[in-house]
């Protein structure tokens, strides 16, 4: 028994016009090949009240600058204002690295340990780096906890840690 | 594993189940051999140049609509960039089943429309001999990835239809869907192309080839 059982002129004409058709798509579907931009995997922070249980608000900062301990005269970000998120480069020569967030009226150093994996993204937007945070660790003077959300660092748009500050700032 | 990546499968075994049920013979049918050439793969260098796929197929029609399929091919990658290079040679296989669901029109008798089931074999072996990895603060790192073995299997399902041109010279177009049973994942890199599977990017994949076909009959 076939399935079909008529195949005329005018049916060989649909089916050969299909597969030009899907050529067409599939060619479409497969144009991925424009690198438009190469991005550093950065650690994203998000800020969060300290007392708020559900982690639905981000907390915001005043302001506050960033470098890093092995560079201190060359800060990550300058000074910046009503910040609730932040984005830090992780360093692609070594398996760690220390950030000083200076809060003005406090600083707070965070240390990470995480493992490096290089990553073919494509043949024409090259390689990146995937980061997989192993351990962190931070001082205390205005930070009040950290949570790591997600160890995986790499070019989703994941929040991976969380920093607890105050509601008030200390003294005001 | 998602249960219903594999449910594209069950038409295509639904339909070749139909088809093994035939009953009778045709007594006027001749055994075949089919010659081929895909000739998807050098149309695909034209867009990207960096790769190249070259696949020869074989059928045996052994009893009237029943094909046995055997297809090969090699595949090779060879990028030069300013911040990476990326090269990769590989060959594939994939055998499998064809059945003809056409009924036989007596002005074009040779003339099939085929469901197809596959399994497929590949095997590559890949290295980036440079890298240059970005970070604008902390500055460039230039590594490398040494020559690493990949191998995969999978399975493929497809439609497809050949038509004869000319005399046993046939033009023939097939779309296939696969899924990845497993393969050997490398910790430092995976694979841009799969010899066979064509990208990487995920378990499945999807893809349109053509061919140019001889056929020889047996008697």
């Amino acid at each position: 028994m076939h399935a079909l059982n008529t195949y005329s002129f005018f049916t060989r004409r649909i089916v050969w016009l299909v597969a030009i058709i899907l050529t067409v798509l599939l060619s479409a579907c497969d144009d991925d090949e424009v690198c438009e931009e190469i991005t550093a995997n950065n650690l994203r922070i998000g800020f969060y009240p300290a007392e708020q249980e559900d982690e639905e608000f981000w907390a915001t900062i005043d302001s506050l600058m960033v470098h890093s301990l092995e560079k201190p005269d060359d800060p990550v970000h300058d000074t910046l204002y009503t910040v609730s998120s932040l984005e830090l480069p992780l360093n692609i020569h070594a398996s760690s690295a220390a950030f000083v967030i200076d809060f003005f009226h406090a600083r707070d150093t965070l240390w990470l340990q995480y493992n490096k994996e290089t990553h073919l993204i494509s043949v024409e937007c090259g390689f990146t780096v995937f980061f997989d945070i192993q351990e962190v660790e931070h001082t205390t003077h205005y930070v009040e906890g950290i949570s790591l959300e997600t160890s995986e660092v790499t070019s989703t748009l994941d929040e991976h840690i969380q920093i607890f500050v105050p509601d008030t700032i200390p003294g005001n | 594993m998602n249960i219903f990546k594999y449910l594209f499968l069950i038409p295509f075994l639904a339909i070749s189940q139909l088809a093994m049920t035939e009953e009778g013979h045709d007594t006027l049918f001749v055994p075949s051999v089919r010659l081929g050439v895909d000739v998807s793969g050098f149309a695909r260098h034209l867009i990207e140049p960096e790769s190249i796929t070259g696949e020869i197929t074989l059928d045996v029609e052994w009893r009237k609509s029943h094909f046995f399929v055997v297809e090969g091919g090699l595949m090779e990658v060879d990028v030069e960039k300013e911040t990476h290079v990326y090269q990769a040679d590989g060959y594939f296989m994939r055998i499998g089943p064809d059945f003809n669901i056409l009924e036989r029109n007596p002005d074009s008798p040779n003339d099939v429309l085929l469901v197809s089931l596959r399994y497929g074999y590949g095997k590559l072996e890949h290295e980036a001999p440079f890298i240059m990895l970005p970070s604008p603060y902390w500055g460039g790192r230039e590594t490398a990835i040494p020559p690493e073995t990949y191998q995969a299997h999978w399975l493929e399902a497809g439609i497809g239809l050949k038509t004869e041109i000319w005399r046993n010279l046939f033009l023939g177009w097939s779309l296939r869907g696969r899924l990845m049973l497993s393969d050997t994942s490398s910790p430092a890199m995976d694979p841009y192309l799969i010899s066979g599977f064509g990208k990487s990017d995920n378990n499945t994949s999807l893809s349109l080839q053509y061919q140019i076909m001889y056929r020889l009959p047996l008697q």
